[in-house]
């Protein structure tokens, strides 16, 4: 019977038991949910790491030979060491994409991942392909393809298509923002392939340790050894962390990670306030009905266990159905967003301790929080019980005893006692529209920061309207020509990495040559003129490398063997490209050869220059920005769930809160009819306290709405140097939305008020 | 009245203070009575004159300061909370002056209930049927008269079978020809199926129809009445 009479409560207050159950589904939907995504991620990556034996260390220099890799394979906790050739290149063939080309004599470490074809063999000559730009650039087995570096052309078969542990994540310098795999890929051929077999020259070694030696400290240990042992200058060995496949990889299943545990603490929070105030409502309702079970003999624990099965059969099937249907649905909808951006074969979501254990801990406390939300109304005596509640004891508060408060009018006075002596419903009501608030100012700042990202980019510090991007075949005079011609100024954009004494960083130089097409701004986004003498780090970089301006910094250019040790000048900031700039002075200086990469231009170019071996491609403002616009599909899959969660948590919390508090108050505003207020009157009167506290909630929502924006904008990714930005429209929708919802929700419910019926509310009790 | 009277419930000296801040006072003192088993008796005092206490402490809803209470050669006042809630299942039902139903049960299911916590109850369609409700029995309480409901309640008390039946004020929210078939079937429990069954109330015409009349006021025990041939119940009018 009990079982009975707790369905129909549920039904009769089915309002904010569905509440909680949205909450408690949502918070464990979107933690379960990402936690199995990223697990997933997570655990797909680290069995595809091991199967295909990603290597620990990377010995990086100018030229290693056999003796080189039987010194490093001697030393304690090594167990192979293998040699590699890594250069980049173009396939002409295939809009010029960029290619990562690799060399090598045998494959036991990084191996590939054979989707189609033959295995690698190192005796053989041929092609093998990464899958992802072989399918999209229609290129099948048996193809002939064909690669160029610098000025040599390799040309072979396709042998076979491939996935390779160290290619997780890759970039061509061109769009180092984002991975394009349609127009960057990479290949992998035996040393028989190399032009020159005979004097190949290996720039990589490739270091596989012991599984007893994996851990962080004895990697870093077998990493100085290295260095000690090898003590050469031209040379670096980076671990896992410090490469950009891992890392970012590394870095996007953090993110996700975090990003879960913020919106369940959201959720499960609002969830647990729902709890305590239906509950308590539930059991403060049903006093005299606790007393008569009580006197009917029933035992205080089973009416305990009664009301606390409320809470708790609620919370358990919210919680339970959340985090099934969230690790089915998110890992495969985010996952799946995955695939253009990461080449990890086999991604899928796992289901973790951590999930089931969270679950269970959130139902168990939702169950014990409606256990000491219930325990007030069953711990005194059933002749206690019996009697109507002793009224609350009223204690004026020092704002009710000044000169000030006596000037308010009555219904101001009317809600701020009913405020302050429903502090916890209060609470949440601004808890909830906070949370509106600030999910939806954050999801519309991420779509204006990416705008301001944008408009800062191709409009403050690059105010070219179009780009030429020269291909490998054009040289310094050909650019200089096409300078002089469209009145340009000739850049050269290559990558560069940077030793500092904590940690390594690729990163990209920028040579700039006389012109005006490129601006500098400094940390607060104020104009700096670049130094003519010397080098300029951009704030992000150096961040990452702990350096600031006046320290030196050690670096060498990709695939040149010769290092540099600058001085930081100048810091600026720049929100895409992370690493150094000069003049072009500075660089010849060095004794390098400037060598421009692309033109940048105001006059409208000829588009049939685009058909020259020399030009690879011509970019106009507009199309740069829309490109990279495409690129921000995972950030816009966010943005959309804030949105979303925004407004159901807006309308869920304030509903909820419109029934507590019209059920609460219908007593007294039966009064306020008996009395002769009309029903606008009191409408107004419920109105004002509701405006109240969504101002309120606004309030805090924008400021915690800005800090989240913050830390999303700031940990995004290493290269992406974004602020923060909102614009006026985003202030505008954002409290307007939220003002809508709680204006919305709440005139559900004032127009209840006409309904009282004065008779019926002002009879007994039950 | 029947001749081999035992004695069920025995107060002894019971006190029962309440301390309210710096006042200190006494709802019942050093009361002392005798209920014997099968006995239809009566509580009459004015409000606040301590008999809802007398009641509560019967029914083992709450317990004394001081002195002892006696149910059937038990001492309540010995017993723990568990133990009182045990003796409140098997011996005691109790009828509210407002019913005091769970409004979101049926006539049929507040009844069925007592199943959960006694063994031995009798069907609740029987229960129901005895106080005349056989046909409201899936009615919910709000769709019932007064009447009605306080039939149910009594139902309800009846359907534990227990060995005392405690009354506050059980006409208190009827009129008066529902008060009376409420009385008629309290009465009956105690004639025929030889229940004790105690009612308070500050009505003093019902005085008549009880085998035994305590009048309380002050906290204390004014008189005790044994009534040699009390009225039926339809009889009395007020």
């Amino acid at each position: 019977m009990l079982l009975r009479k707790m369905w129909r409560d549920l039904m009769k207050n089915k309002t904010q038991f569905i509440s909680i159950f949205l909450m408690s589904f949502l918070g464990m939907l979107v933690f379960v949910g990402l936690d199995a995504e990223s697990s997933g991620a997570a655990d797909s990556v680290e069995s595809y790491y091991k199967e295909y034996n990603l290597c620990d260390l990377w010995v990086m220099g100018a030229g290693f030979s056999d003796d080189d890799a039987r010194m490093a394979s001697r030393i304690k906790g090594v167990k192979n060491v293998e040699k590699r050739l890594a250069l980049t290149g173009t396939a002409e063939k295939y809009d010029n994409a960029y290619m990562y080309v690799n060399y090598m004599d045998s494959n036991d470490i990084n191996s590939l991942m054979l989707y189609e074809g033959e295995p690698f063999d190192p005796e053989k000559d041929g092609i093998w392909l990464e899958e992802w730009f072989a399918r999209t650039n229609n290129i099948k087995v048996g193809d002939q393809f064909s690669v160029k570096v610098d000025s040599t052309r390799t040309e072979g078969i396709v042998r076979g298509i491939v996935d390779a542990p160290d290619y997780v994540y890759f970039v061509s310098e061109a769009d180092v923002m984002y991975p394009n795999y349609t127009k960057c890929g990479a290949a992998f051929m035996s040393n028989v392939m190399y032009p020159d077999p005979k004097n190949i020259v290996y720039n990589q070694l490739l270091i596989d340790v012991y599984d007893e030696y994996s851990d962080d400290e004895s990697v870093n240990v077998i990493k100085r050894k290295i260095e000690n042992k090898f003590d050469r200058d031209d040379m670096a060995v980076t671990d896992r962390d410090q490469n950009l496949s891992y890392a970012t990889f590394d870095a996007e299943v953090r993110q996700h990670k975090a990003m879960g545990i913020m919106f369940a603490v959201v959720f499960l929070a609002i969830a647990l306030l729902g709890i305590v105030t239906t509950m308590a409502r539930v059991t403060a309702g049903q006093r005299t009905q606790i007393g008569t079970m009580k006197a009917l003999g029933f035992s205080k624990a089973s009416i305990t266990f009664h009301y606390v099965s409320y809470g708790f059969i609620i919370s358990a099937l919210g919680c339970i159905s959340g985090s099934v249907v969230g690790s089915i649905v998110m890992p495969a909808w985010i996952l799946g967003m995955f695939r253009g951006s990461y080449l990890v074969p086999d991604l899928h979501g796992t289901v973790t301790g951590l999930d089931i254990a969270a679950t269970a801990l959130a139902i168990f406390v939702s169950t014990l929080v409606s256990f000491l939300s219930c325990r007030k109304e069953l711990k005194d005596p059933p002749a206690i019980t019996l009697k109507p509640p002793a009224p609350k004891k009223v204690r004026h508060s020092g704002l009710e005893k000044s000169r000030f408060w006596l000037m308010l009018s009555f219904s101001t006075q009317w809600n701020i006692r009913d405020v302050l002596r429903n502090k916890l419903r209060s609470l949440m009501g601004i808890l909830g529209v906070m949370g509106c608030a600030m999910l939806l100012i954050c999801g519309f700042g991420c779509f204006d920061s990416i705008k301001g990202l944008m408009d800062k980019m191709y409009g403050e510090l690059m105010t070219a309207g179009n780009k030429i991007l020269l291909s490998s075949d054009a040289d310094a005079d050909y650019a200089y020509d096409l300078a002089v011609r469209y009145k340009g100024q000739m850049i050269e954009e290559t990558s560069v990495e940077f030793v500092s004494d904590k940690v390594k960083k690729s990163g990209s130089a920028t040579i700039l040559d006389r012109g005006n097409f490129v601006h500098l701004q400094d940390r607060k986004l104020k104009p700096l003129k670049l130094n003519e003498n010397g080098i300029a780090m951009t704030s992000k970089m150096a961040g990452l490398l702990g350096l600031k301006e006046g320290d030196r910094v050690r670096w060498h250019l990709v695939g040149d063997d010769k290092w540099q040790y600058s001085r930081i000048e100048q810091i600026y900031r720049d929100p895409s490209i992370q690493g150094i700039t000069m003049k072009r002075k500075v660089f010849e200086d060095m004794e390098y050869t400037f060598k421009p990469t692309s033109v940048l231009t105001n006059m409208s170019v000829d588009p049939s220059l685009v058909d020259e071996d020399e030009v690879s491609s011509v970019l106009n403002i507009e199309g740069m920005k829309a490109s990279f616009a495409e690129t921000m599909e995972i950030l816009n899959a966010m943005v959309y769930v804030m949105v979303i969660a925004a407004v159901l948590l807006g309308v869920v919390v304030l509903y909820n809160l419109g029934v507590l508090s019209f059920v609460e108050k219908t007593r007294e505003m039966a009064t306020l009819k008996v009395l002769g207020f009309n029903s606008a009157k009191i409408r107004r009167i419920l109105q004002k306290q509701n405006l109240w506290l969504t101002v309120i909630g606004i309030a805090a929502g924008l400021w915690a709405g800005w800090g989240m924006l913050y830390v999303i904008c700031t940990t995004v990714s290493d290269t992406l140097d974004m602020f923060p930005i909102l614009y006026f429209p985003t202030y505008v929708w954002s409290i307007g939305g939220t003002f809508l919802v709680s204006i919305g929700v709440n005139f559900m419910f004032s127009g209840k008020v006409k309904s009282i019926d004065m008779v019926d509310a002002l009879k007994g009790v039950e | 009245m029947s001749e081999e009277k035992k004695t069920l419930i025995e107060f002894q000296d019971v006190c029962k203070k309440y301390v309210q801040g710096e006042h200190e006072f006494y709802a019942l003192k050093d009361a002392s009575l005798t209920i014997d088993e099968g006995e239809m008796v009566v509580i009459l005092g004015p409000s606040g004159a301590g008999k809802s206490t007398l009641l509560n402490l019967l029914g083992g809803m709450d317990s004394a300061t001081s002195g002892h209470i006696w149910f059937d050669g038990e001492d309540l006042t010995a017993f723990s909370d568990n133990k009182l809630t045990k003796y409140r299942a098997e011996n005691v039902g109790v009828v509210f002056q407002f019913y005091n139903l769970i409004p979101t049960l049926t006539a049929y299911e507040n009844v069925a209930l007592m199943k959960d916590i006694k063994n031995d109850t009798t069907d609740p369609k029987e229960a129901l049927a005895s106080v005349g409700l056989a046909d409201h029995m899936h009615q919910f309480p709000s769709q019932m008269s007064g009447g009605e409901q306080q039939r149910t309640s009594i139902a309800r008390a009846l359907a534990k079978n227990p060995r005392l039946l405690l009354c506050d004020e059980p006409t208190g929210a009827l009129d008066t020809d529902t008060g009376k078939e409420v009385l008629k079937l309290l009465q009956d429990m105690s004639r025929t199926k030889k229940r004790t069954v105690v009612m308070v109330t500050h009505n003093s015409f019902f005085a008549d129809i009880a085998d035994t009349v305590i009048r309380v006021k002050n906290g204390g025990i004014r008189s005790v009445v044994h009534n040699e041939s009390p009225k039926d119940a339809d009889e009395v009018n007020w």
